[in-house]
């Protein structure tokens, strides 16, 4: 689902693919991380277009069989063109150099370039450091390289094919020097132009005497930006103040970007309208097109449709950019390929876009929290979990209901206060502790008490509180330690520190990041930062980072469920449990189907 | 009886077309029920007649579906989709099926099975013998799930557990991991009922074996069977792979 973005990047590599949908074939090029070669993107389609070429029949006729018998034999291929990307990117170093004698240039080059176009040839090879002919050079030099460039190994699956290093490093070897020659000679040339432009400019005249400061004031127009629109030298505290007074009692935000931010996207959004109504016409035919035999899918097909889509998502409550990232990648995945008969393009987006959805929504391992628990009982330690979360998400009443689940399957729990801020936070638990006591008393046990509170009062450390909390449930043999920790902004950084102390010292077996299926965009900052927090500043070699996610006021949305997409989105992990109400019976797990389908509801 | 209200209509009908193209109606009639039964009976005979290859990532499905139909060693990336191919069974020509190597990644898997689990004539779990020790729970969970998904309980195809890489020293024995994994399931079938129920959830997860009892294989609606195999061969690449109990299976399934 991650299929937007096309390179990836791991140690010293950096891996850079393109897919090919209509014969469900992928091509990797694996080159070292510091070279920068700009040749592999033109490397890759090259590849890509002459072995589709080549092996069409194969595919076509054989199928699966074809692929697992056939030989690819493609490694001179493969090195011809792999040779003719080195060369031109090449013959493009020198002219990159030169930018500003081009541009001096290239008045003279563009006349010649509209009146006689066979001349082209002529001029590229006289003047190498043309920059119009670079760009139709690039092309002249492809035209006879067709020759592919591919080494393939045979294989069953995907194909993979891998530059070798060394000739790679030796080609950039020669490039580098001749950079280095060349670049002195660059810097010296480049202050010139710009004296040549500075003569061009004429003084311009303030007219100071005339003006009002009203005349400069643009505050009245609109209210949103107006501390951003007024020039600081014109500041004239009296306007200011006017301001102010026009909306009383109303609190200013520290920054003003969110109006800013939603006037954008209504800009945004307007000019895709009308759009979106043109291709309506035109989308007719194509649908007609589309129902009559077999069409493959361009992107001016998704386009209109993909619009659509992140439209309606953005709608459902998934955070904005997520939305984006999602429709690029299912169009990634769908570019070239091949519909059936009556299948529009807009049932093949959607059928396509469900799959994501819900392969997003099923990461990783499921995290089985019984299952672990039976685990530590063994090893006679008990198992530890760490609730964190903003302000006010519902760690506290979550953390009670997630008890009650443990006491009802018959496992002791001690809950650790380490909430020592809010006001009431140890009380409430304490209520919470009485309550489920009287629910599960010890006697229907066998005489062990369920449930019990650690607390050490208000203003104490809260990684201090949590070591001793577990190392009294080891003594004590209670089964699970639930942590309860204060809420935090992610943007408070004493405060994320404090958070990622407890978690580093306390090493729990299980970090569950607490949020609430209202929240929009803010998901994705909030976790971005808790994780990056819990990262920098845990010692191990491995830091402890978020395990899963626990989604609380599942009740109040209807069906914009489109939080739990940007959670897992962002970090790959399961949501454990699902909050749904205020008592203690109100927690379920996510059913990836139900909430797919809520969110794809029109 | 019933004829004779028709009639008169039919009369009516019978004068006013054309003989011709009465009869061109009645042949279009005629040649579109004979498609229609033609792909009922197609459908039922060709429904299921799949041999799904499941099992976590590397435990070796690609490699053990090449073997199958060409007999030849090749090098396998993790798979990313699925691929199926036509099966013959060695020494009855008539008998044939289609094998389904599906993707073992965890963000896949399901999926795919979703889509080919109603085609489903028998399962082949493929296992990964020498990291079993350390794997053994996301293999009982998988299986798990496979195994309580409603159309898997309701067409109860053939389970073959393969033990795969049998190769290597370290593997352990076709006994061994089914007593970890009667184990194992008997574990999380308690855990799994006792999670909290999903959103917009329509009865629990259905049961898995007899309550009361121990979890045994043998309590299971399908059967059942353990072979070992190895997709690579004791004599390495250039040899022929080692699993003549699968290939004895598969022509028992067809």
């Amino acid at each position: 689902e991650r299929g937007g973005n096309n390179s990836f990047t791991h140690e010293a590599l950096t891996l850079k693919y393109k897919l090919d949908n209509q014969f469900e074939l992928v091509f990797v090029v694996g080159f070292q991380k510091i070279l920068t070669l700009t040749y592999v993107d033109k490397l890759i389609d090259d590849v890509h277009k002459e072995f589709r070429d080549k092996y069409r029949n194969e595919f076509q006729q054989k199928g699966t069989l074809g692929l697992l018998n056939g030989t690819f034999d493609f490694k001179d291929d493969f090195m011809r063109l792999l040779r003719d990307a080195e060369e031109s990117s090449k013959v493009r170093a020198p002219t990159v150099m030169k930018t500003f004698e081009q541009s001096l240039k290239s008045q003279k080059t563009v006349k010649c370039m509209i009146e006689t176009r066979g001349e082209k040839p002529k001029e590229k090879v006289k003047n190498k450091k043309n920059k119009s002919s670079k760009k139709e050079g690039i092309e002249a030099v492809a035209a006879p390289g067709k020759a592919s460039a591919g080494d393939k190994q045979p294989s069953a699956g995907g194909d993979k094919e891998e530059l070798t290093k060394d000739e790679i490093l030796q080609k950039n070897r020669e490039e580098f020097f001749k950079r280095h020659m060349k670049s002195g000679e660059k810097s010296s040339k480049s202050p010139k132009p710009d004296a040549h432009k500075e003569k061009g400019k004429k003084p311009r005249v303030w007219d100071l005497g005339n003006s009002n400061a009203k005349v400069l004031d643009y505050s009245n127009s609109a209210t949103n930006g107006s501390a951003e629109a007024c020039p600081v030298e014109e500041f004239d505290p009296d306007i200011a103040l006017g301001d102010r007074n026009r909306e009383p009692g109303r609190l200013y935000d520290l920054e003003y970007e969110s109006d800013d931010e939603a006037e954008e996207e209504k800009v945004v959004q307007n000019p895709s309208k009308p759009s979106v109504k043109k291709g309506g016409l035109g989308g007719m035919f194509g649908m007609l097109k589309g129902l009559v035999g077999s069409k493959s899918l361009t992107r001016e097909d998704m386009d209109p449709v993909l619009e659509k889509m992140k439209d309606h998502l953005i709608a459902k409550n998934v955070a904005a950019e997520i939305a984006v990232q999602l429709c690029e990648s299912v169009a990634k995945k769908l570019e070239g390929k091949v519909m059936g008969t009556f299948t529009t393009v807009t049932s093949t987006v959607k059928q396509a876009l469900q799959e994501a959805l819900v392969q997003i929504l099923q990461p990783q391992r499921r995290v089985d929290v019984l299952r672990d628990v039976m685990d530590a009982q063994r090893h006679r330690r008990p198992y530890v979990v760490t609730f964190c979360g903003v302000n006010g998400v519902g760690k506290s009443t979550n953390l009670a209901k997630i008890s009650f689940w443990l006491i009802e399957n018959g496992f002791s729990v001690l809950i650790a206060a380490c909430d020592t801020f809010r006001a009431g936070a140890v009380e409430q638990l304490r209520t919470h502790t009485r309550r489920l006591n009287a629910l599960h008393p010890p006697e229907s046990h066998g005489g062990r008490t369920m449930v019990q509170l650690y607390e050490k009062g208000y203003g104490k450390d809260a990684a201090g509180i949590a070591m001793e909390a577990i190392s009294y449930a080891r003594n004590q043999g209670f089964d699970v330690v639930l942590v309860d920790t204060a809420g935090r902004m992610q943007d408070n950084a004493p405060l994320m520190t404090a958070l990622a102390k407890l978690i580093a010292v306390n090493a729990p077996d299980l970090v569950l990041f607490v949020g609430e299926a209202l929240v929009g965009n803010e998901a994705v900052d909030q976790l971005v930062k808790f994780n990056k927090a819990l990262a920098d500043h845990s010692m191990a070699q491995t830091p402890r980072l978020i395990d899963g996610i626990v989604l609380t006021k599942f009740d109040t949305i209807d069906d914009k469920v489109g939080a739990a997409i940007s959670m897992t989105y962002i970090t790959s992990k399961p949501i454990v449990f699902v909050g749904t109400g205020q008592t203690y019976c109100d927690l379920r797990s996510l059913n990836a189907k139900a909430v797919v389908a809520a969110l794809m509801k029109a | 009886g019933m004829a004779g209200p028709l009639e008169p209509h039919l009369e009516a009908l019978r004068r006013e077309l054309d003989p011709a193209v009465l009869s061109v109606l009645l042949a279009l009639l005629a040649v579109a029920i004979t498609l229609l039964v033609w792909r009922l009976v197609q459908g039922r005979r060709s429904s299921r007649k799949a041999v799904l290859l499941l099992g976590l990532c590397d435990a070796g499905k690609t490699l053990l579906f090449a073997r199958l139909l060409t007999g030849r060693y090749r090098d396998t990336q993790t798979s990313i989709t699925d691929s199926s191919a036509v099966y013959r069974v060695s020494n009855d020509k008539s008998a044939n099926v289609t094998l389904i190597d599906l993707p073992g990644h965890e963000s896949l898997r399901l999926q795919f099975l979703e889509r080919f689990k109603a085609a489903a004539r028998a399962i082949v779990f493929v296992v990964d013998s020498v990291a079993f020790q350390r794997e053994v729970k996301d293999v009982a969970e998988f299986l798990y799930q496979v195994l309580v998904d409603s159309t898997v309980l309701k067409n109860a195809p053939a389970l073959l557990i393969a033990c795969n890489k049998q190769d290597v020293t370290m593997a352990k024995s076709a006994k061994l991991i089914q007593q970890q994994l009667e184990k194992e399931l008997n574990t999380l079938r308690v855990t799994r009922s006792a999670a909290p129920t999903s959103l917009d959830a329509t009865g629990g997860p259905a049961q898995l074996g007899k309550k009361g009892k121990d979890f045994d294989f043998s309590q299971l609606p399908m059967k059942v069977e353990f072979v070992e195999c190895s997709a690579r061969g004791s004599k390495g690449e250039e040899g022929d792979a080692d699993f003549e109990g699968l290939e004895k299976w598969l022509a028992k399934i067809a």
